[in-house]
């Protein structure tokens, strides 16, 4: 028996296989601008896009009546901004070709006879007509015409009741205040869920590629018949891009923060701590997907066929309550889900280690799982 | 006498049905050229996959450097070479990145790594190509750049799985004579090839067919064991025309063209050169010249790919 | 002419059988194809939606009457909020703080009283900004919630008559506001765009990396055609992810189709045209996969899916934002599918989508053969 010869020493070959990686990203500028310009760019655009509030709805008015005062009802209801007025039609059938024709959302119709029934004490119907293709739009613009006709039926009914002597009952009144995000502005919440979602693309799709790609082209043979172990391999790919992925968080924050005025409220240590932990979920499900797929083309897909549910089910886009209970359910295996919420939390809320330790230990966890599931398929496919 | 650099008994490979090496034993011995040749898909890689640790075997066994490939194949890892048929070198990155990436894998580093990278860029001739990008070098080079790589730590024994596929003639020979030397400096190399002619090189050689290892000698013994005939060369004119005449008859074991002339087999007891001269001219040829001549190891590998498949195939 | 004409046809047939063979011997790149596009109709169908439910508040009722309670349970009885309890200010603040709960509902003290006096009183809701969207639900429901409460609190006086102006709201074409409906035509045109764009790129990316694009122009195959055979399959594999997705709508969330069909699978098809030229040109210029795949991504399945209006509305962008989103074609294949499945419209309507769609695979396909022709030369 031959005496087994110096185990290589873990430091050399990890440093040997992060000094490759690097070398092999840098190499290709092309590369390295899609994993660290590109991620920008797309959070500046999506963070002007992506605008949940809905408003400047395009609205068509019929106005039937013609007086003065459906003329004044018609203006200080565009006045709120939420429908934007493309035009005045003189038929219901006019306006509803306006609607089939897409030039128009909502038209509001204002009755024949409308001053007089009012002044006459007769009630007036007010018709909206809405294209419902797209409900959430739908809702809010049918929202505002019942809420404006609704308070001005309300005045009118008080000042009825006053001239005929009768005290008008209490009025409760709501007083909103807004924490955290006090103009309730879409880009501070939209620009972390971004992050998560550009880096869980940027990060997982590239290593699931990466190493696909060195089995295709015969260097990862090579590499196994060295006596490297497999772990070691796998963290020192995955090693460069969590420095990328580090880097990519940081440009994110900045452009978020200079130009669309999102807040650092909290600890930046949870917020480097979770990063870590989600860089290792990414990272590992990227190499876990290499590990089923024969190809860099299998691999892409692999990775979007994990990617994109993550990231509906993420909370980033709709909130995770509106979903029905089983998957809600699922969304507790998302590390996507929790980088969000740590990412949202201390940015505009201000939470520390106290608030978030549950979705670190979570991001924990799921990396541990999937980085052992990959290291022992990796094992098992070459083996 | 001490272990062999190599030791494989009984080793075995099935994918499912199918049995890609089936019952192999041989040994190497140290500082040996050991010549490993077969049809493509007659089991050889298999073979040196499982004995580079890059596949667990089915059954059997194999030792390689004093090492089970099975139970330890961190340690055979460590202690071997590996080139591989397509020269898997990372294609964007420069030379000395690859010898330096590889040697860290293997556990160089520092100065020791620097110096040994360069001694390799020495010893394989790529002086001057160090920060050349590796894609853009022509085959014999990376082929040359390949071996480095894999001699960088320097391995008691080198597996070369078809180390010479499509290389040039001139950059074929001077990768040989690199082995030569490697193995006269007492390094085992475990080389498969298809080129017969290489296979003269060895010391010994290894004939798979289906599977099987079905002849293990040097390449002079396998010739007198397989090729008992004469082997004659004629040369002459209309040769083609008169070799049909020569078929058949009784003590001519196979008449195959060779270049412009016939190699043809004979029994030695009935037939000698001046016989078959004759025959030659008889039935048309002009000019005949007959040699006797020494088989070839082509001759071996007809021959012994002609018995494997006039025998029963293995159950 | 003629035979010339059918040799390249049949040259093509054989580029795209191999193409065919090559995505039939590993079937898994076709499972993942139309998987993907199943999974996802599933989850936008069944998870996806805006609507805010069982939001959890603390209240904090300072008044303790019936009247309080009455109006706590005014705001929690559809379940959109549920109250997770709390007594004093203080601990629902630590509700609040912590995350356990979005708003916080204030009632005074002397609310009772001030209801009974006909007073104006104020109750105070405190909401998490973190989240806009659930935010701003959650202002219009308790405002609405309250204000019928008011009027509750009216009696016979207010609540018994007829209210002088009245809203009848009338919607069309999705009269259920389900955002399946809205999803699916949006959907369809996302799953198209990465289909057809990302695997073109990355089987002729794949193509140059292995060196094979070189063999294969080695081969008499005209280089127009091996191309035309390499792209044809995944034509195909685009038509049928939209039968797929469109067979699933209308089973799975009653999709209607009020108009005709065959203008659907007229406009997906000039809409995958001009994906598979911008796939064709993605991997003239990226050569290897990993690059045509974020290049792919960056240019066909971000914008596909926030800039095409599939999730925002476009009128709600920017106005740079508005005009970069007129030469993404995946919003004209979004309006034209909605336009065609929910409103009936036909050819009258929809031409200038159909001719933008048009415009967009020109061009495209031109730069491309000419960048493809450029490499080669």
């Amino acid at each position: 028996m031959t005496a087994p010869p110096p185990s290589p020493s873990a430091r050399v070959q990890l440093a040997a296989v992060f000094r490759k990686e690097v070398r092999q990203t840098i190499r290709d500028r092309r590369v390295m601008f899609l994993l660290m310009v590109a991620p920008l760019i797309q959070t500046v655009v999506l963070g002007f896009a992506v605008d949940f509030e809905v408003d400047r709805v395009p609205a068509v008015v019929v106005d039937r009546d013609g007086s003065a005062e459906s003329r004044e009802h018609a203006r200080r209801l565009l006045a709120d901004g939420t429908l934007r007025r493309v035009g005045a039609v003189a038929s219901v059938a006019a306006a509803e070709e306006e609607l089939d024709d897409g030039r128009a959302a909502a038209a509001v119709v204002l009755p024949e006879g409308m001053a007089a029934d009012l002044a006459a004490g007769r009630p007036a119907e007010v018709q909206v007509i809405l294209d419902g293709t797209d409900p959430n739009r739908a809702n809010v613009a049918g929202g505002a015409v019942a809420r404006y006709f609704g308070e001005e039926g309300e005045e009118l009914a008080r000042a009825r009741l006053e001239a005929a002597g009768v005290r008008p009952p209490s009025q409760i009144e709501i007083v909103p205040r807004v924490a955290f995000n006090p103009s309730l502005r879409t880009p501070p919440y939209m620009i972390p869920g971004i992050a998560a979602m550009l880096l869980l693309i940027v990060t997982t799709i590239v290593t699931a590629m990466g190493l696909s790609r060195e089995r295709e082209m015969g260097t990862l043979e090579q590499v196994l018949v060295t006596p490297i172990r497999p772990l070691l391999l796998l963290v020192g790919k995955m090693a460069p891009f969590v420095v990328i992925g580090f880097v990519d968080v940081m440009l994110l924050m900045g452009a978020g923060a200079w130009i669309f005025g999102v807040p650092l409220r909290g600890n930046p240590a949870v917020l480097v701590t979770g990063t870590i932990l989600y860089l290792m979920t990414t990272l590992g499900m990227g190499l876990l997907i290499s590990t089923v797929s024969s190809s860099q083309q299998q691999s892409f897909l692999g990775g979007f066929l994990f990617a994109l549910p993550a990231i509906l089910l993420s909370g980033v886009m709709t909130p995770i309550r509106s979903m029905p209970d089983w998957l809600q359910a699922v969304t507790l295996a998302n590390p996507v889900r929790y980088y969000a919420e740590v990412m949202r939390t201390t940015l505009m809320r201000g939470g520390g280690f106290a608030d978030l330790w549950p979705q670190l230990l979570a991001l924990l966890l799921l990396g541990g799982a999937i980085l052992a599931t990959a290291t022992l398929r990796f094992r098992k496919r070459h083996a | 006498m001490s272990e062999p650099a190599v030791a494989a008994s009984g080793l075995t490979k099935r994918f499912g049905d199918f049995t890609a090496v089936d019952h192999v034993s041989f040994e190497v011995e140290k500082g040996e050229i050991f010549g490993y040749l077969g049809a493509n898909g007659a089991g050889k890689s298999t073979t040196i996959r499982m004995l580079t640790g890059l596949l667990a075997p089915t059954s059997g066994h194999g030792r390689v450097a004093g090492h089970d490939v099975a139970t330890s194949p961190e340690a055979v890892k460590a202690s071997i070479g590996y080139m591989s048929q397509r020269f898997s070198l990372y294609l964007d990155l420069p030379v000395v990145e690859n010898l330096l990436f590889f040697g860290g894998a293997y556990g160089l580093s520092g100065t020791a790594l620097r110096s040994r990278a360069e001694e390799m860029i020495e010893l394989t001739g790529l002086h001057g190509l160090a920060d050349a990008t590796t894609g853009s070098l022509p085959g014999g080079v990376r082929q040359r750049l390949a071996l480095a790589c894999a001699l960088l730590h320097r391995p008691g024994v080198v597996f070369l799985d078809e180390p010479t596929a499509g290389v040039d003639p001139v950059a074929r020979r001077s990768f040989w004579r690199l082995i030569r030397e490697l193995a006269a400096g007492g390094t085992t190399v475990f080389v498969t090839t298809h080129y017969l002619d290489e296979a003269e090189y060895c010391r010994r050689i290894g004939l798979m067919v289906d599977g099987r290892l079905v002849a293990l000698d040097t390449p002079a013994a396998l010739k007198r064991a397989f090729v008992p005939g004469l082997v004659l060369v004629a040369r002459g004119r209309d040769l083609a025309r008169a070799a049909p005449a020569l078929l058949g008859r009784e003590g001519i074991r196979a008449v195959t063209p060779f270049g412009a002339g016939l190699h043809i087999m004979v029994d030695p007891g009935r037939w000698t050169g001046e016989a078959v001269e004759r025959a030659l001219a008889g039935a048309g040829a002009s000019g005949v010249r007959v040699e006797s001549a020494e088989p070839s190891l082509e001759d071996v590998f007809l021959a012994v790919v002609d018995r494997g498949a006039k025998e029963a195939p293995a159950p | 002419m003629r035979e010339r004409l059918r040799k390249a046809l049949v040259r093509i047939g054989g580029m795209a059988a191999k193409e065919t063979l090559h995505i039939r011997r590993d079937p898994r790149t076709l499972y993942l194809a139309l998987g993907m596009p199943v999974l996802m109709l599933f989850l936008f169908g069944y998870g996806v939606s805006f609507d805010v439910d069982r939001v959890p508040i603390a209240v904090a009722d300072l008044d303790r009457t019936e009247s309080s309670r009455a109006l706590v349970d005014a705001l929690t009885a559809s379940r959109e909020m549920v109250s997770i309890g709390a007594a004093s200010p203080g601990e629902a603040e630590r509700l609040f703080r912590s995350g356990a709960a979005l708003a916080v509902l204030v009632v005074p003290e002397g609310y009772a009283r001030d209801v009974a006096t006909g007073k104006r009183t104020r109750v105070q809701l405190l909401v998490d900004g973190a989240d806009a969207v659930i935010a701003n639900q959650l202002l219009a429901k308790a405002d609405g919630l309250v204000r019928a409460e008011t009027r509750r609190l009216a009696g016979p006086g207010l609540a018994g008559r007829e209210p002088p102006l009245q809203v009848k709201v009338w919607t069309r074409y999705n009269p259920g506001a389900r955002s399946a409906l809205f999803m699916v035509p949006g959907l369809a045109a996302y799953l198209l765009a990465i289909g057809a764009v990302l695997l073109t790129a990355l089987t002729v990316a794949g193509e140059w990396e292995r060196g094979s694009m070189e063999q294969l122009f080695a081969s008499p195959v005209g280089r127009l055609q091996i191309v035309l055979g390499k792209l044809l399959p995944y034509l195909v594999l685009g038509m049928l992810q939209l039968l797929l997705v469109l067979a699933f709508g209308v089973v799975a969330f009653d999709l209607p189709i009020r108009g005709d069909v065959a203008l659907v699978f007229l406009v997906g098809l000039f809409f995958l045209v001009g994906m598979l030229g911008q796939g064709l040109l993605i991997s003239v210029v990226a050569k290897n996969q990993l690059v045509a795949t974020q290049a792919g991504a960056l240019s066909a399945m971000l914008p596909s899916l926030l800039l095409s209006g599939m999730l925002v509305p476009i009128q709600n962008m920017p106005v740079p934002l508005q005009l970069l989103s007129r030469i993404v074609p995946a919003r004209y294949l979004v309006q034209a599918l909605r336009g065609v499945l929910l409103k009936g419209n036909g050819l009258d309507v929809l031409w200038p989508e159909l001719a933008a769609l048009a415009a967009f695979a020109v061009v495209i396909l031109g730069i491309a053969t000419a960048r493809f022709q450029r490499r080669l030369a």
